[in-house]
């Protein structure tokens, strides 16, 4: 409950989240999008989870562009996967895919946030 | 039976899945270092690794009281922060014993901000690390500047 609750805060203040190092403006290392888990995905005949859907934070109209963030990393930033990195595998605007080559995302979970970056996962 | 192969194959892919629990032991300054190297090679994972989940930021007058709040709003831009500009080590001070440490550090960050403006300020950091299955991790920070200007505007300008 408390970890909900101070994750909803996190995301309320996420648009106004500048200050400190951030109040300088400096260029994007890279292109990112935050965004927050709604669904997990069914398990494969091994149980396995390798999707889930997601929304984007700030929420955006229209979610993710599909396709866009096939080949980005994405790396948990909370729960049990806290830094955990994936690469994604696909996208639709609403639901994203892993690929298996870092394993499954199981451990996930409902309102998990997660931040994909526009940048290959180092192996 | 079956399912209990399932639960063991699930688990053994998370024992070998990266992030966290792969690390080697470093002191406390050296973890100090490995975060500020993680944030310059956008190794986002990286760097995350190396917090302690109790986390608490201090930055510049503003509060992440959390971890996750810490890597949802504020570390991405500390990232961009760390790629734009340069840091350079002026002087370090570590100590406490056991499992609790401190790391205090000044730094010179220079570098140009998007508009070309530059960026000359020293910045200081206090790190407090919590040692937990032999790996220091980053329990706090503390970042203020010496630039008393840039210091009063950032406070002005936080929001809550």
């Amino acid at each position: 409950m408390r970890r909900a609750a101070t994750l909803a805060i996190c995301i309320l203040g996420l648009a106004a989240a500048r200050a400190g190092h951030d109040d300088v403006r400096v260029d994007p290392a890279l292109k990112r999008y935050a965004g927050q888990i709604t669904a997990l995905g069914a398990p494969d005949a091994q149980g396995r989870i390798y999707s889930f859907r997601a929304k984007r934070l700030p929420e955006a109209p229209g979610g993710y562009v599909p396709g866009e963030l096939r080949g980005w990393r994405l790396t948990l930033l909370a729960g049990k996967r806290f830094a955990n990195a994936f690469e994604v595998r696909g996208n639709s605007a609403t639901e994203i895919m892993v690929s298996e080559r870092d394993g499954p995302l199981n451990g996930v979970a409902v309102s998990d946030v997660f931040v994909v970056e526009e940048i290959a996962v180092e192996r | 039976m079956r399912d209990d192969l399932r639960k063991l194959a699930v688990a053994l892919a998370l024992l070998i899945a990266p992030g966290a629990g792969a690390q080697q032991a470093r002191t406390p300054a050296e973890t100090v270092d490995a975060f500020h190297a993680a944030l310059r090679n956008r190794d986002t994972a990286g760097a995350l690794s190396l917090l302690d989940r109790g986390l608490v930021v201090y930055e510049f007058g503003a509060v992440d009281a959390t971890a996750e709040a810490y890597a949802l709003r504020h570390l991405p831009f500390d990232m961009d922060l760390a790629v734009a500009a340069r840091w350079t080590l002026e002087s370090r001070r570590a100590g406490g014993e056991g499992n609790e440490r401190w790391v205090l550090s000044t730094y010179r960050v220079t570098g140009k901000q998007s508009d070309g403006t530059p960026i000359d300020q020293t910045t200081l950091e206090t790190v407090i690390l919590r040692r937990v299955g032999g790996q220091f991790r980053i329990a706090h920070f503390h970042w203020s500047t010496s630039d008393a200007a840039f210091q009063a505007r950032t406070q002005r300008e936080r929001k809550p």
